[in-house]
């Protein structure tokens, strides 16, 4: 039950914070493939950096262990991401 | 404090603000609840879970049965959190309207190129939608699930998907903007 409160809480900010960058919008997501406004991946790198910093510093702190991280599948992983574009350029989602 | 409370009811934050949160949920997902945040695998919970009810048999493979369980997941969970921290964003910005007139299809970029009418609108955010999720079952993640939780874990699969979807995605546009790219 804790779990789902935990989540319901992350996701509300996940969700507050994809909305406060304009990710909800259709011109910020396209346009950057158009390279005229760069603020998806300014946010995408920003929350990797901060991210990636401080769950890496906590794991060598020992206080946290890491879950299952994405399996590599080299064909799958490429050709999944090519066919995702397709539709984030069209959609905007 | 004050400056902390017009901020937030700016409508648009600096990408580099708002990341920064994001990272740091991030970080709490893993830290309090060892999970990692996504998106795409609650509709296919979700789908799992109505497939079975519907269509046992149909639904009854490797992919729904193991990789894909169905049932009100945490991911579920989460995704309804996503609906209303968007909600509760768009409200402190003042830009949370109900049943508004044209706010279906209310992006001028979109209307210039693609048209004004809302159900080409809906087709294609539906025909889009379908894209998006059959390619996140392929890579296994979507934007947030693959390339952001992945990418912090630093999982190669993330960097695969996300070079993969840039040059799609570029592509994409060039194809669809032809001259005014």
């Amino acid at each position: 039950m804790t779990n789902y409160i935990v989540a319901l809480v992350l996701g509300g900010f996940f969700g507050f914070s994809l909305n406060k960058a304009g990710l909800t919008k259709y011109n910020k997501i396209v346009n950057v493939f158009r390279f005229t406004d760069m603020a998806v991946l300014q946010f995408m790198m920003t929350a990797l950096v901060v991210a990636m910093s401080g769950l890496f510093a906590l794991r060598g702190l020992g206080l946290i262990t890491f879950p299952a991280i994405p399996a590599t599948y080299v064909a799958g992983n490429v050709i999944g991401g090519l066919i995702f574009g397709v539709g984030m350029a069209l959609t905007g989602f | 404090m004050k400056f902390i409370l017009n901020y937030i009811r700016k409508e648009v934050w600096s990408p580099y603000v708002a990341g920064v949160l994001l990272g740091l949920v991030g970080i709490a997902a893993v830290w309090i609840s060892n999970s990692l945040l996504g998106a795409s695998g609650a509709f296919e919970n979700l789908a799992g879970l109505i497939g079975k009810a519907a269509a046992p048999t149909l639904f009854d493979n490797m992919y729904f049965n193991f990789i894909m369980p169905p049932g009100i997941t945490v991911s579920v969970i989460l995704l309804v959190g996503v609906f209303f921290g968007g909600m509760v964003g768009a409200a402190t910005s003042g830009t949370l309207k109900w049943g508004k007139k044209g706010s279906a299809n209310s992006d001028e970029q979109w209307k210039r190129i693609f048209g004004a009418q809302t159900w080409k609108r809906w087709l294609l955010a539906f025909i889009g939608a379908i894209i998006l999720e059959y390619a996140a079952g392929i890579a296994g993640g979507c934007t947030s699930g693959l390339a952001i939780s992945g990418g912090m874990l630093l999982a190669p699969a993330a960097f695969l998907f996300i070079a993969g979807m840039f040059a799609s995605g570029i592509v994409t546009a060039l194809i669809i903007y032809r001259k005014n790219y």
